[in-house]
This record gives C-alpha cells, structure tokens and sequence, in this order.
C-alpha cells in the first residue's frame, strides 16, 4: 500500500548557461505529499513553484536529490511515473490550429488510448470540463478561461493517480477563477486522486489545500496545514476600531499583547496575540471617544505569505 | 499495453501534423508549388541545353529526389516545430512516449506527403519531358524511395536534436540542412566534380549511394547501394540515440520549460 504520493529528498536545481554561469533555482528541497491529499506550493515569482512541479512530474531533472513518485523512482521509471501522473500548466498551450476534440484526440493517443476507449474517453472529458459548445473551435479561437478548462481535460485523460496544476487560475477573470478552483475540488473528490498545486494565491491555496509548503529563493521557509501556519506564526488577529473624538492611541501601544498598531484619521488597525480579553481592554481607550464600529479578522494566508516573503 | 495503445502513440504525431497541414495554405505551396517550379526549372534548363536522355534522366532523378527529401524531412521536423512555434512541448513530453513515437509517427505522415509529391512528378516529368522515372521497374523505385525516406527521417532528427539543444533559433535547420545536401550529395552534378574534402564528406552521407543506384538505370555503372544502406541505418540509429540523449539534456538544462514559455 502506497502512502505518500511525492517523497523528496534533497532536491537541487540549478539552471546553467552556455558561458557557464548559472543560477540555483531550488536548494535542498525535502517533502512528503501524502496520497490522496491536495498539496500546496505557495511563494513569490521566482520562488521555484513551477520547477518544482516541474522535476515533481519528470519533466525535467533535478541535479541532486532523490525523489519518488507514487512509490516509483524518478529516475529508474519515469516511463512508469509518466502513464499515471498528469500536468496542467499555468497560461496552457496547444497546438493552434486543432479544435478541442483534436487537441484531446492527439494527447489521448499520445497515452495509448485507442479505439472506442479513446473516443469515448474524449467525449467524457468534453462533458466534464463542459467543453461541449467549443469541441469543434480551435485552440487559437479559445478564451483564456476555456483553454484552461482544456488543459484540465487533457490532464485528466489517462486517469491520473497524481494530478500536477501549476498556477491554474493564473490570468483568469475572477468568476471563472471560481469556477476552476471548483472544478479541481470536484476532480479531487469524484476521481480520488492527489493535487499538487503551485499557486501565488492565497485564498485560493486556503481554500484548497490541505497542507501547504511555502517556497521563498528556492527554498522551503514553511510547512503545514494553512490553519497550523497562521498560528505558529503568531501573527496575530486584527481588531479595527472605527471612532470619532479623542481617544488615547499612543498609550494603546503599550497594552500587553499588542503586536503592532497602526492609526490614521479616526481608524486604528492593531494587532493582538490574542482578542478574546483584549477586547474589553482596547474599548476602555476609546472612553473619551465614540465607537462607530469595531471589527476582529482573523490572519489570512495572505499576512502568512508577507510574513514569510520577507 | 497492447498493440493497438502503441501503433497510436506512433499515429499520434501523423494526426497531428495531418491535422495541421490540412489547415495550412503554405501545404498547397509545399506539395505542389514549390515541387512542380523545381521540376519545370530543371526539366526546361535540359531542354534550353539540348541535353542528352542519359544527362536529363540525371538532372531530373535529382531535382525530383531532392524535392521528395524536402517535403518529407520536414514533416518530420514539424514533429518539434509545431510543438514549438505553439509552445505546447512541453505537453508532449509530459506523455509516455519514447523518441521513436515521434519520429517515425512524423515520417510516416512524410512518406505519405512525399509519395504524393513523387506521383505526380513522374507523372509531369513523364508528359512534358518524356522521362519515364519507373523505366527501371517497381522494386528500384521502392529501393530509391526508401533510401530518400531514411534520409528525410536523419535530417529531420538533426532538426530536432538541434531544436532541443539551441532552443527556438535552431528553426532555421529545417530549410538549410537539406540545402547542404544538395550541395554535396550529388543532386544535380556528380560528386568527382566536388574538392577533394567535400567528395569525402559526399560518400559519408547516404542520399549519395542512392542517387547513384537508380541513376544505374538510366546510365549503366557500378553502384553501392548496399553501403547507402548500412550507412542510413547506422545513422538512422545513431539519430535516435541522439535524439533521446538531446531530450534528456533538455530535461537537465530546463530548456524543455524554456520552449513551453
């Protein structure tokens, strides 16, 4: 029985140049992606989501390390890894001028389905990914969101076991965004199969995944549940107080627990370890002053992501 | 997998470039404008020359050779080139497909475009300039054609190699590689006029041992056909083991993620 869909270990890329020099994209990267999980990668441009996702679906390969794919090594059998693994990729192309059943068609016997199977598997992925209305359009023709509805299909062609999605709502309007994110839900659900997403977006990794690996210059600076990663970085919850008159800002600095504190023109954002005491505690400043509204956020990924950017 | 799941990862890159070529009005330019003007140019330059049978038979198994070599060496480059120019490479990459699929799956679909290319030029070479190109019977025809098609496939795997190995500038070898060809390979003059260095390279190369055979039939003389053919294997084979340690670089270097951008 098989456990982790991705075990890496003390992965290394670095990408050299015909004078000889070159960069180091990914630094001593070590993980395990359990089966049947959706995995998260999150950072900056240039953190080394998409070549990570990249070695991670054998499409190129690392310098250093060991990896293992669905239990089978990258490097003795990549033929093996390659039939039961799939990609989709961030801004995804096909060939121009054939339609979205020719594109599946192609890719279908490029995975050796044949026959009715092949047919019936293209229709099947046209009703899924509701490509129905543009089967017979080419790729050139298509919308930025229905190409990537496409390359979602095309993904799910061999039936994957491990499903790789670099940056799939990237470049989409928002409502289509949505749709997509539920799309892979949908996918991850029914199919029963593991996602590994890259994404620079934090909701969207929020509202996906269930365990998140944040990259920053090739490195991994974090890992956990997105839950976990808001409270081991003790960033706090946000209290915001909307008043009018005079209240004591500067002395507000100075309560335990305040974490930071930022005030402009009758609005005062400050952050606290903890709300449930402090509440009663911030009001009592505001004595002089009226309250016209006062609101607690909880940290987001994206507080998360500016904390470990730095 | 079964038969069937492996004949269509072969037929995949025949669909594709089918697919493709009949959407594309340079096909009609390739399959029989550019083919038909270098028939004609060749076949009235003989007649402007008052040539004999024995030189227009010579000049006209060239112009069609190389015309047939062209056609078909760059479906099979198209294997990378569309892929390229749609930055989808690395889409096909991603497949479980071996370089074998690709290339023999592209020359496939460059053997049936060059078959047509070749019908109907001996068709025309035959009414406008009395050359009957099968005078010598089906099985040299089959023998020459295969040689051509072996030679297509070499070129259109250095095509790809270099496509892998240079990046989206290496295009440019799709069109200039056969133009070597004809340079040395005894197209339309034989190979002892070349220097001495190019006549050496002339017979490393296999168009050259079947050029020579089939014009045997029109101007009697010794051949080596069978060198051509041990040659065009070794090449072939070569080729291929190249190819496959290109896409391996490729995987290395990252330019494989590079091509797809």
């Amino acid at each position: 029985m098989i456990e982790k869909s991705v075990e890496a270990y003390g992965i290394c890329k670095r990408y050299k140049r015909f004078s000889g020099a070159g960069a180091t994209v990914l630094k001593n990267i070590s993980l395990d992606i359990e089966v049947g999980e959706i995995f998260g990668l999150l950072g900056p441009n240039g953190s080394g989501k998409t070549t990570l996702i990249s070695i991670f679906s054998t499409l190129i390969y690392p310098e250093e390390g060991s990896l293992s794919i669905l239990g089978l090594d990258a490097r003795r059998d990549r033929g093996e890894i390659r039939k039961i693994i799939n990609i989709s990729t961030a801004k995804p192309n096909f060939p121009w001028s054939l339609t979205v059943r020719e594109n599946l068609r192609h890719y279908g016997m490029l995975y050796g389905l044949y026959g009715s199977v092949l047919s019936r598997t293209v229709e099947d992925q046209i009703d899924a990914f509701e490509l129905g209305e543009f089967r017979d359009m080419k790729f050139e023709d298509l919308s930025t969101g229905i190409k990537q509805r496409l390359s979602l299909a095309k993904a799910m062609l061999n039936r994957p076991r491990l499903l790789f999605l670099d940056e799939p709502t990237t470049g989409l309007d928002p409502d289509i965004s949505i749709k997509t994110r539920a799309l892979i839900r949908r996918i991850h659900q029914e199919e029963n199969i593991g996602v590994v997403l890259s994404t620079h977006y934090m909701p969207e990794a929020e509202m996906l995944c269930d365990r998140i690996a944040f990259l920053r210059k090739g490195e991994i600076v974090a890992l956990d549940t997105p839950q976990n990663l808001k409270n081991h970085l003790g960033l706090g919850e946000r209290i915001v107080v909307t008043y009018s008159g005079q209240a004591d800002i500067e002395a507000l600095e100075n309560l335990p627990g305040v974490l930071g504190l930022k005030s402009k023109a009758g609005r005062v954002e400050i952050v606290i370890d903890r709300s449930e005491d402090s509440v009663d505690m911030i009001v009592k400043f505001f004595q002089g002053a009226k309250i016209l509204d006062i609101k607690i956020e909880e940290p987001d990924l994206e507080d998360v992501f500016i904390e470990l950017a730095r | 997998m079964n038969w069937q799941g492996e004949l269509n990862k072969y037929l995949a890159s025949a669909y594709k470039n089918w697919i493709i070529s009949k959407r594309n009005i340079f096909t009609i330019f390739e399959l029989f404008f550019w083919p038909m003007i270098s028939l004609l140019s060749i076949g009235l330059l003989t007649r402007f020359l008052k040539l004999d049978d024995s030189m227009i038979s010579f000049l006209l198994v060239g112009s069609i050779a190389l015309t047939i070599l062209q056609v078909a060496q760059i479906d099979v480059a198209y294997v990378l080139l569309f892929d390229m120019w749609s930055k989808s490479i690395k889409n096909t990459f991603i497949a479980p497909v071996h370089s074998y699929h690709l290339i023999f799956g592209a020359l496939l679909f460059g053997v049936v475009r060059g078959s047509i290319v070749f019908s109907i030029l001996i068709i025309v070479s035959f009414y406008l300039f009395g050359f009957d190109f099968l005078a010598g019977g089906l099985l040299p025809v089959l023998i020459f054609l295969a040689g051509v098609y072996a030679m297509a496939a070499i070129i259109g795997i250095t095509v790809c190699i270099s496509i892998l190995t240079f990046g989206q500038k290496a295009d440019v070898a799709a069109w200039s590689l056969s133009g070597l060809i004809l340079l040395v390979s005894g197209i339309y003059y034989p190979v002892d006029v070349l220097p001495l260095l190019l006549q050496k390279a002339a017979w490393a190369i296999p168009l050259t041992y079947f050029l020579e055979y089939y014009r045997t039939i029109f101007i009697p003389g010794p051949h080596h056909v069978v060198t051509g053919t041990i040659l065009a294997a070794f090449y072939l084979i070569l080729g291929l083991i190249l190819f496959d340690r290109a896409i391996d670089r490729a995987r290395r270097t990252g330019i494989l993620l590079r091509l797809s951008e």
